[in-house]
């Protein structure tokens, strides 16, 4: 009897051990597509992660869990984020991986993108209000920092407000903002413009 | 809509199915290359004892290095980011873990040593002669695997109104047409000067062999596309042709040779019980050099050697070796902490990935063997684009067929978009256009997106011929001591035998660079 209890509290102990084993591992499939600390692959279009506010992280992951993001076919890659921010909503790890990307050590991303920065800067204007004249964010306002991201990825994400991939449903009261706001970018070389005008935010 | 074929289209389509090796393989098909001479597995000549070679992936190139770098004494490691060894060689079976981002699945299978599903690499020609000699090697038995099967079905909505014909009627029932054509078209004056009249002679007889023609070069149908019936107690009674101009309204003409082509023509071959039996064969060598979960996270090549930095059970771990043999996907590869050249790393995004997807379903019953298919693919111009059949536990009670291999990243990429279960849905749909009755056999099944395979994210890349010339030799070359391995560094992606091969061509180097004594080599 003693026996059959000694090995099942060493099963127990093996069991809980192997689910400590997964759960350090668990969030490294972040790092599969966002890249080494999660600073971007733009070989996959994953943006850099590390650096990006926890409450914006958490707000973007339920997002894509609740089919405020990625829902279009359209937006190939968020739709790809969409299976994986229901996987970790219902699965109560959503917290858990936003502090995970929280560890990480953040590196300020190489410029991949051409354009007027001199241009951009007037654009900016009207960025600058909620994002910050140094592109910092202002969380008061749940605006992310815009700083040091994935340049190509701020470039896509303003085309997808402007053309309708994003901020266009109903419950994405800051998207729609941001839908509002790139309208006023003319065309795709202004937004060239303003995130060349970004690169230079320190 | 008028549309002709060129040479050029031919091409286009051989690639949009094989990757662009289908269009080298076609292209030297038709004398445009030429024919390289095969590869022999490198003989090691220096002792590796004191050289320690780090592998990142254990994959087949990885466990082939492996494999021969320890037999030379060298200190192999391998460091494999899964939870399994093997890299797209993958067999599912009952029970096992489908580990794709976003969707991870369990098959369903029921455990039965034939109901598997090759969900990678499926077959090996007769050719790939590196990978069967391992085969031979690593004791891993092998059967016929059956590609080309003349009763299976083709089916497109554009031809007869969508319904399936036997692929033998398509093919002879074309074959006769254009035969016939021919033979009462071409002229003798019409000839150009070398050709005697015994020689037009001699043409029309081949094209009456190769149409099947009548005394009068008439195409009046040929047993070659069936029987109407096949009670042997009365006369034979052939089928009467199928109308021509419906037969070449179907895209099919683009790969109604398929089974003929280099890579796929008979015979071929697959392992007894599935493909990742030559993973466990190398692993019974080196699987003690393996360790699995292993993230890569920073690649650093020194002055002497490399130093890689991975994550194992959540903390990050350190490496040195001398050399590095690396099939990480390149893709992948672009997102790690390095200190490569720009000139080397710009490579790894250059060359996009492949999006090949694959579905397996555990169907009840055997029906296909009803049908008198009993092995080989049905195609169709749906999204699906193919049904395979198994040719081994034939007559047995259920089976796994391969219920969609599309190699058009616009199909795989439908697809990969859906849920699992909506994926099986569509492909039962499409399923049902071939097997009227296909859904009501279906008991489960797994399905796979290869660009979306956690620690793949792609299938085979997509080199092309301008990329080949750009970026081929820069990546193939070692920085230090840092070698890219995988089939994605040879001129046969997607294929077992080009996996080794890029192994095999860094281990000669790694041979003769530890024979020369220099551990380093700079690069210019």
């Amino acid at each position: 009897m003693r026996r059959q209890l000694l090995s099942v509290l060493a099963m127990l102990v093996m069991a809980l051990m192997v689910r400590v084993a997964r759960a350090d591992n668990a969030f490294d499939y972040c790092l599969l597509c966002h890249g080494s600390n999660a600073n971007g692959n733009y070989a996959i279009r994953a943006p850099k992660l590390s650096g990006m506010e926890p409450w914006y992280l958490a707000r973007q992951l339920e997002n894509f869990a609740a089919g405020v993001r990625g829902s279009t076919s359209a937006d190939a890659s968020g739709h790809e984020m969409r299976p994986v921010g229901l996987r970790l909503r219902d699965s109560g790890e959503l917290e858990a991986a936003v502090k995970f990307i929280g560890t990480l050590k953040s590196a300020r991303p190489a410029a991949t993108i051409d354009g007027d920065a001199a241009r951009g800067r007037q654009h900016y204007a009207a960025c600058a209000a909620c994002h910050g004249a140094k592109g910092e964010g202002n969380a008061s306002l749940q605006s992310p920092a815009l700083a040091a991201r994935s340049d190509w990825y701020l470039v896509t994400q303003l085309a997808n407000y402007k053309n309708g991939l994003r901020g266009t449903d109903e419950r994405d009261t800051y998207g729609a903002q941001m839908r509002a706001v790139s309208n006023a970018l003319p065309d795709e070389q202004a937004i060239r413009d303003v995130v060349a005008y970004i690169n230079t935010l320190r | 809509m008028k549309k002709t074929l060129s040479r050029r289209d031919f091409l286009h389509a051989a690639g949009a199915l094989g990757g662009s090796t289908a269009v080298y393989r076609a292209a030297m098909g038709i004398g445009l290359m030429p024919v390289a001479a095969r590869a022999a597995r490198p003989v090691l000549t220096a002792n590796g004892a004191s050289k320690k070679v780090l592998i990142l992936g254990a994959g087949i190139s990885g466990l082939t290095a492996a494999y021969e770098l320890q037999r030379k004494g060298y200190e192999v490691q391998v460091l494999e980011a899964s939870f399994r060894a093997g890299g797209r060689n993958l067999t599912l079976r009952g029970g096992d873990r489908i580990d794709e981002t976003g969707y991870p699945q369990v098959c369903q299978f029921d455990r039965d040593p034939d109901l598997f599903f090759n969900a990678g690499p499926a077959r090996i020609p007769g050719h790939h002669q590196q990978l069967l000699e391992y085969c031979k090697e690593l004791d891993v038995p092998l059967a016929p695997f059956i590609n080309d099967n003349r009763n299976a079905w083709v089916q497109d909505d554009a031809m007869f109104g969508g319904k399936p014909i036997r692929a033998r009627e398509y093919l002879n029932d074309t074959r006769g047409f254009v035969a016939e054509l021919m033979a009462k078209s071409m002229k003798p004056d019409a000839m150009s000067a070398p050709m005697t009249s015994d020689d037009w002679e001699r043409v029309r007889e081949y094209l009456r062999h190769f149409g099947e023609l009548d005394p009068q070069f008439r195409y009046i149908g040929t047993s070659r596309a069936g029987l109407a019936s096949h009670d042997y107690t009365v006369p034979d009674v052939l089928k009467a042709p199928l109308s021509p101009s419906e037969l070449l309204k179907s895209r099919f003409m683009l790969i109604m040779s398929f089974g003929e082509t280099d890579d796929q023509a008979a015979m071929m071959m697959e392992p007894v019980g599935g493909m990742d039996r030559i993973v466990a064969g190398f692993l019974r060598k080196v699987g003690h050099l393996v360790q699995l979960e292993s993230q890569v996270q920073k690649i650093q090549v020194l002055e002497r050697g490399v130093e890689v930095t991975y994550r194992h059970q959540g903390a990050y771990q350190k490496v040195r070796a001398d050399y590095v043999l690396n099939c990480i996907p390149m893709h992948l590869l672009a997102g790690i902490e390095h200190n490569f050249p720009k000139s080397y790393s710009a490579g790894f995004t250059a060359v996009p990935r492949g999006k090949l997807f694959k579905i397996g379903l555990q169907m009840k019953e055997r029906f296909w063997e009803r049908e008198g298919i009993f092995g080989g693919i049905s195609w169709t111009m749906q999204d699906i684009q193919q049904i395979w059949y198994p040719a081994h536990g034939i007559h047995r009670a259920k089976g796994v067929v391969l219920a969609a291999y599309t190699f058009d990243p616009n199909a795989g990429e439908k697809f990969a978009r859906l849920s699992p279960p909506e994926r099986i849905k569509l492909a039962v749909e499409q399923g049902s256009k071939i097997h009227p009755d296909y859904g009501q056999y279906v008991e489960n099944g797994v399905t796979i997106a290869w660009h979306q395979m956690n620690h793949m994210l792609g299938c085979a890349a997509q080199w092309e011929e301008a990329l080949f010339k750009q970026w081929f030799k820069t990546l193939q070359a070692p920085v230090g001591g840092h070698y890219l391995i995988g089939d994605q560094v040879s001129y046969h992606p997607g294929w077992q035998e080009g996996a080794i091969a890029s192994a095999h061509h860094a281990i000669a180097d790694i041979d003769q660079r530890v024979g020369a004594g220099k551990s380093q080599m700079v690069r210019s």
